[in-house]
């Protein structure tokens, strides 16, 4: 019998009652599959190996629906899933559950979405770790949103969300950390504290998260799916491999044969991936280790036309923005068209020709 | 005296917070400039987890952006993501902590999460708790980068993100299930904080040259513990100036507060 525990917080917190009891008093649920439904939905698919090479526009129109978790890769400013972000805007979905890590433009692009056009994308739910610009601030659209009570968030720390992917891709249905407790978020995320059975002493329980839809950009996978990794793995095998179905976009798909030759170099294995992008440049303005470096003047522009609506209410600019580099654009390459190839060249001079394995 | 700033000011005593042969978890900014200025001088086997997963880098292409970015990554021993770093970390394998915030109580509790509102319709919103909240848990010590200014040294918090010393109970750690020791230095341009360690309240170590520890009470809201070895902060020579600007920050990212425009 595992008992239910709590810290000290009550003696520090300065949440209310009202806001305590209101998530005390929540039954649990899983923002997404269940671990069991999760488990069904592999055991029901085939596991041959097959090309799973599409574009972006088929693999969302196949897997993008009202009311899915979306889990996106990479961390912070490294490895974000953009051009997939982009294909989602044009398609659209509505009441959104995004579970990450840590993620910038990402969930600002999705955000600006909503705000310009509800009826067509929409965030109902937010389970994350961090969500920022990094060095150059905070993200003004989760500012607003927030402050309008628009989203709900789920907070934990960065490790309690890969614990909770990483559960997932492990296939159990929570996993014992040693944070979260005696701060804030005991009271206020879906993580529960515990007397452990062996030790005696609490232990925080974090749940898994199954997000319905994976979305990871990878430097390099094969037609079939297995991915490397170099630089940051972040947490995206454990995402790739928690969710139900997973879009991987790639720098470059390579041969088979090669990853055979480096079979220990593969941190995603095809199984558990359902369609293959090839996408260069798929995480820019983010930077992609070997490949580029980020495009920080382009983070700098998206980021000041977002602060300008957050503090005028003018979503003029916002528009332009989104109707020139996204609804103006058919796919991602139309979008890269945009830059100069000077640029380009720049941003994969800055990367300064990382070790990586391509043969 | 070399003139310097605040920022340098803060790098500079953070190193000196920092034993060679130890493990030290940062983040980005003026961490990540403590640990390398700790490196070039007087602790030349300090090593660096970068959360996002990198061990032992080299960073000699420069100041990394954000803790997952290639630079974090260059010439690690040991590459590979998140849930390694937090778990090495959980572990015991890393000793210091270098975390910030927008508000520190006097029992080092952080908050990261907003202020004003409440947390499902905050004033304003900030990023979350993301490495911050592991790191406090579980490394070993703790150390904090904050402004002194009483609006971040506050009496209650708006919202706990990183655990400190809680209410300052000796077991408040514990029955937290968190094993990390807890908070250990606060570093600020014009003081140094410690803990007592019976009362786990902040105390004040070392104040900057010309102010006395009325003036450092003046910015904090809360009442300060003084120590009894009360000490002035050692000041940068030029030559540390020098190794600061050149070596450790040369774009003035963090140094110079360039502010991005």
């Amino acid at each position: 019998m595992v008992t239910r525990v709590s810290s000290d917080i009550m003696n520090i917190t300065a949440l209310s009652r009202e806001e305590i009891n209101k998530r005390a008093d929540a039954p649990f649920e899983f923002w997404g599959p269940t671990p069991e439904e999760a488990r069904k939905a592999a055991v029901a698919k085939t596991k041959g190996l097959k090309d799973k090479q599409c574009t972006l526009k088929k693999a969302l129109s196949t897997y993008l629906r009202d009311g899915i978790n979306i889990g996106i890769g990479g961390f912070v400013n490294t490895r974000a899933p953009v051009a997939i972000i982009h294909e989602i805007i044009r398609q659209g979905a509505k009441n959104l559950t995004l579970s990450f890590q840590s993620n910038s433009i990402c969930c600002e692009l999705l955000a600006g979405a909503m705000i310009l056009e509800p009826d067509h994308l929409s965030i109902r739910r937010i389970e994350l770790a961090w969500y920022g610009y990094g060095v150059i601030g905070i993200a003004p659209l989760l500012r607003y949103l927030t402050s309008k009570g628009m989203v709900e968030l789920d907070d934990y720390t960065n490790y309690g969300m890969s614990a909770r992917f990483k559960a997932g891709a492990m296939g159990v249905p929570f996993l014992p950390t040693r944070d979260h407790g005696g701060s804030d978020m005991e009271l206020v995320n879906r993580g529960q504290m515990v007397k452990c059975p062996f030790t005696d002493e609490n232990v925080y329980l974090v749940p898994a998260c199954h997000p319905d839809l994976a979305i990871i950009h990878v430097p390099m996978s094969d037609m079939y799916g297995n991915a490397r990794i170099f630089g940051a793995l972040c947490t995206c095998p454990e995402i790739a491999q928690a969710a139900v179905n997973c879009i991987l976009t790639t720098e470059q798909i390579i041969p088979d044969g090669n990853i055979r030759s480096y079979p220990n170099l593969t941190e995603i294995p095809y199984a558990v991936v359902d369609a293959v992008v090839e996408q260069p440049f798929g995480a820019t303005p983010g930077a992609c280790y070997g490949y580029y470096w980020f495009d920080m003047p382009y983070f700098l522009k998206f980021k000041k036309i977002c602060d300008e609506f957050r503090k005028t209410g003018n979503k003029d600019k916002l528009r332009a923005y989104y109707d020139e580099y996204i609804f103006g654009c058919e796919t991602f390459d139309d979008f890269l068209e945009k830059k100069p190839y000077k640029l380009l060249k720049d941003l994969i001079k800055q990367d300064g020709a990382q070790p990586i394995v391509k043969i | 005296m070399a003139g310097y700033g605040a920022f340098e000011m803060i790098a500079y005593t953070g190193s000196g917070v920092l034993e060679d042969e130890t493990i030290v978890f940062v983040g980005t900014g003026l961490p990540i400039i403590s640990a390398m200025f700790a490196q070039l001088t007087h602790a030349p086997n300090l090593n660096m987890i970068f959360e996002a997963g990198s061990l032992a880098s080299i960073l000699e292409q420069g100041m990394p952006l954000s803790v997952g970015d290639t630079r974090a990554f260059r010439k690690a021993l040991y590459a590979k993501g998140l849930c390694n770093a937090f778990e090495l970390t959980q572990r015991g394998y890393a000793d210091y902590a270098f975390i910030g915030g927008a508000q520190i109580d006097m029992y080092g509790n952080i908050n990261s999460h907003f202020q004003g509102g409440t947390y499902g319709r905050p004033v304003t919103r900030f990023p979350g708790s993301g490495g911050a909240g592991a790191m406090a848990a579980n490394c070993e010590k703790t150390i904090s980068i904050m402004a002194l200014e009483k609006r971040r040294f506050v009496e209650k918090l708006d919202f706990c993100s990183s655990i400190g010393f809680g209410d300052g109970s000796p077991d408040y750690r514990r029955k937290a299930g968190v094993l990390g020791s807890g908070p250990y230095r606060v570093i600020t341009n014009q003081a140094l904080f410690g803990f007592d360690p019976e009362s786990h309240r902040m105390m004040l170590l070392e104040v900057i040259p010309g102010k006395k520890p009325d003036d450092i009470q003046k910015m904090v809201s809360f009442e300060l513990l003084i120590s009894p070895y009360l000490k002035e902060m050692k000041e940068p020579s030029e030559d540390d100036l020098r190794l600061l600007r050149e070596k450790c920050d040369p774009e003035g990212f963090f140094l110079k507060r360039k502010v991005f425009e």
